[in-house]
């Protein structure tokens, strides 16, 4: 293949650093990674949207007069934020799934991939430390802001959707791009249940050619590859949203 | 001290029904009483400022007047509206199209630009398309003096900006009637005169006003009615030459006496361009 | 600054102590009826039977916490005082040093730290085994420095510089400036985040089960694996969450105690 020389060139300058990537020149484990790189991938960019949607309605439902809904939701988003990812996917995967699928007894395939627990998982953990973020920012909306949109008139549907939420919004952006950094980290977790991210392909790799130190240089590239992407676009969304001059 | 010549509107002569009517207003948070009985009348047209000592409840009263508060007893009266009996959001909304409101901080919206502002209003409450409330907003910014800031934001400008921002603000609904909460006293004094100057020319123009102010020579200017309220009730109530220049009660004279201080001199400022001499010898300042 | 809000049930409106209280009460009835009931549910008996393993590895748990901890907290102070020198190549090398620790995801770091990591270490001629929990323990205390590192700057740029010029005027050193000025307050400043951190650092010592420390969450997973029932497994997981949670939902309240504390100054 015309793209293998330049691959072994960079073997050969990586080998005189000590580093042994050999496995870049075997096709099935370079394909692999490759597929591993691509479900990470896959995984950041359904979990993160979903979080951020799970997350508006776990604030709605922090925030709902109806005591009905909120004193549940403030348990679930307790026990959410307190306790490990790992633990909460294992319960998921290991023990819902389960009941799921005996209740199905084979007759129709359970639609739940463990990759979809994957970002079930990560999505609603995420969602909790978001609801925390939109909870805050509503607070910070000073009330005599409020108190003057209300004096124009403007209905509480209107209060809501023009004053409101578009200032808590600016307000708690910075600490919800800090918890989409996290999610992206945390799809690492992925790899505990099999499903083939970055982190599982790497192990397979690394069990099998003893190139740990190498592997997870690559891993921590991509991932700060992936992070910086992340926050570059939280930067540029906050320059929009930003009030020319607030606080000063 | 320059005494004014801004001609005023008088008041109806014929039999004149108030377009504010408040009556008897008890108004309490928790265990503290503001509010012990308030009772006042604002014709259509009239200027009525209100002083008093801090925390002798005027802020809340305006507040009353447009149902941000309810108070524990007693009526308000808004045109046709029994204020103090509206149940549903959807009358509140009603009441307050009609009145304006001007707060000491301004409170404009940080993330709308200043055009954005004034257009809020019109559009999503009054229903008013888009290009005419735009329309209308730059004439109001124009009438401010403050045309060049439409696309500006309200962090961009400076106090006295921001708060003939909210002045216009409170116009771009049309009201019947302005309420002005103390609305100088966060400004610096210079930026003080260009505040003062919009409502001035307001009150010209015929709005009804009703300034809660700590800016006394200004009340005097530009009120028709002076009402003087300490801990909660109306202590004397009056054309403001009578107010400032011959006050009845020993309360509003120690209150003017403080609030006026040395800047006195020997003149006080009545709407009719004459200098009316005050019993100096009432005020005795220490020194 | 108090901002009186318009929504109700916003923060900690029903405290959540009565709900645990009434978990608590419920766990404990259903252990004396699984001794002295004839005929308890077998998965309870079970349960009962594996308590005690589970409590075991919840500790291991917890020593990796702790010590992962102390020492993230030592080496990121010395970085975070390190990221305020004068010399620029410092601070460089500091910033990218937080930077690296702080994206990397913690599991990276662990499998880092466990396979990087020799065997065994060779001092002379003796042969000191390096245990995989030691590894997690360096593993978690990577980013654990680099949080602290991060949360020591922020607390020494949130001191207004007011103080600075005040501390400054008085013709205080710089050291003596960070010694009698800075550092008290800073300490403050710095405990809320810092126990959110050790809760983080908590729940992450949970990786430690996927490189072959016997933890808690391993010894849920051979009690689930040995009794090898449904209804068994469901109840050894819900438990599994539920001592994570009895031990990271007290920190995060005392932590949201300290700040609305603090916010009043």
């Amino acid at each position: 293949m015309a793209d293998s020389s330049w691959l072994q060139e960079a073997v050969q300058a990586t080998r005189a650093l000590g580093l042994n990537y050999a496995f870049v020149l075997d096709a099935g484990e370079r394909q692999a990674f490759a597929r591993g790189l691509w479900v990470t991938l896959q995984l950041c960019a359904v979990t993160l949207p979903l979080s951020l949607l799970a997350g508006v309605g776990l604030a709605s439902g922090l925030n709902s007069p109806r005591a009905w809904l909120r004193r549940p939701t403030r348990v679930f988003v307790e026990l959410t934020r307190n306790t490990p990812t790992l633990v909460q996917l294992y319960c998921a995967f290991l023990v819902l799934n389960l009941l799921i699928n005996q209740q199905l007894q084979g007759r129709a395939g359970n639609p739940l991939t463990p990759f979809a627990w994957v970002v079930i998982v990560v999505a609603l953990h995420k969602a909790a430390f978001h609801a925390e973020a939109l909870r805050a920012g509503l607070q910070a909306v000073p009330a005599v802001t409020l108190e003057a949109a209300r004096s124009l008139g403007l209905s509480s549907r209107q209060l809501l959707l023009q004053v409101e939420l578009p200032l808590a919004l600016r307000f708690a952006l910075p600490s919800l791009v800090n918890n989409l950094v996290d999610a992206v980290k945390m799809t690492a977790v992925a790899s505990a249940i099999a499903v083939g991210d970055v982190t599982y392909e790497s192990i397979m790799i690394w069990t099998q050619r003893d190139n740990v130190l190498e592997l997870l240089l690559l891993i921590l590239l991509y991932f700060g590859l992936l992070t910086w992407g992340v926050s570059r676009a939280g930067r540029w969304l906050e320059n929009r949203l930003r009030m020319p001059g607030y606080g000063t | 001290m320059p005494a004014t010549d801004a001609p005023k509107n008088p008041p109806q002569k014929a039999v004149p029904t108030p377009l504010v009517s408040l009556r008897d207003i008890h108004l309490s948070f928790g265990a503290n009483e503001v509010l012990k009985g308030i009772s006042l009348d604002v014709l259509p047209g009239q200027v009525v400022s209100i002083i008093g000592p801090s925390g002798s409840g005027k802020s809340s009263l305006l507040r009353c007047i447009t149902g941000l508060l309810r108070p524990q007893l007693g009526t308000i009266t808004v045109g046709a509206t029994r204020v103090d009996r509206l149940r549903h959001e959807a009358e509140l909304i009603a009441l307050r199209r009609r009145v304006g409101f001007v707060f000491q901080q301004y409170n404009l919206f940080p993330h709308l630009s200043v055009l954005d502002n004034l257009v809020l209003g019109p559009v999503r409450v009054n229903g008013r398309p888009r290009d005419e409330a735009e329309h209308q907003a730059r004439e109001l910014l124009q009438r401010v003096g403050l045309a060049h800031k439409a696309a500006a934001y309200p962090g961009e400008l400076s106090g006295g900006q921001q708060q003939r921002v909210a002045i216009a603000r409170a116009l771009a609904m049309q009201p019947e009637l302005i309420l002005f909460d103390e609305v100088t006293s966060a400004l610096d004094p210079e930026t003080v005169g260009e505040v003062l100057t919009v409502i001035r020319e307001l009150a010209e123009d015929g709005m009804t006003c009703v300034l809660v102010t700590h800016e006394m020579r200004f009340a005097a200017e530009v009120s028709d009615e002076v009402v003087f309220t300490e801990a909660g009730r109306v202590v004397e109530q009056g054309p403001a030459a009578r107010l400032f220049g011959n006050p009845q009660q020993e309360r509003t004279r120690a209150f003017l006496r403080r609030a006026l201080g040395a800047s006195l001199g020997s003149q006080s400022y009545a709407p009719d361009n004459k200098v009316v001499a005050l019993p100096i010898d009432r005020f005795r300042f220490a020194i | 600054m108090a901002h009186d809000t318009h929504h109700p049930g916003t923060g900690q409106d029903a405290p959540l102590w009565p709900w645990l209280a009434a978990a608590v009460a419920a766990l404990l009835g259903l252990a004396a009826w699984t001794q002295f009931s004839a005929s308890p549910p077998v998965a309870l008996q079970q349960l009962a039977k594996w308590l005690p393993t589970l409590l075991l590895g919840l500790g291991a748990n917890i020593g990796i916490s702790v010590l992962a901890m102390a020492l993230g907290t030592v080496a990121g102070l010395l970085i975070g005082a390190l990221s305020l020198s004068t010399l620029a190549p410092v601070r460089g090398a500091t910033r990218l040093y937080v930077q690296v620790f702080r994206n990397a995801p913690v599991l990276v770091l662990v499998y880092f730290s466990t396979y990087v990591f020799p065997f065994e270490l060779q001092l002379h001629h003796w042969r000191l085994p390096f245990p995989d929990w030691i590894k997690v323990v360096l593993g978690l205390a990577l980013p654990a420095s680099a949080n602290v590192a991060e949360i020591f700057r922020g607390a020494v740029q949130s001191i207004p510089s007011a103080q600075w010029e005040a501390a400054q005027s008085l013709a205080l050193s710089r050291r003596d400036i960070f010694r009698l000025v800075v550092l008290p307050q800073c300490v403050r400043r710095m405990l809320p985040p810092w126990m959110n951190l050790y809760a983080s650092i908590t729940m992450a010592t949970s990786l430690a089960s996927l490189v072959g420390v016997h933890d808690v969450v391993d010894a849920a997973q051979i009690a689930s694996n040995t009794v090898s029932r449904t209804d068994f497994t469901a109840l050894i997981y819900a438990s599994l969450l539920l001592l994570f949670f009895a031990y990271c939902y007290p920190i995060a309240r005392a932590t949201q105690a300290l700040e609305a504390r603090h916010a009043r100054h």
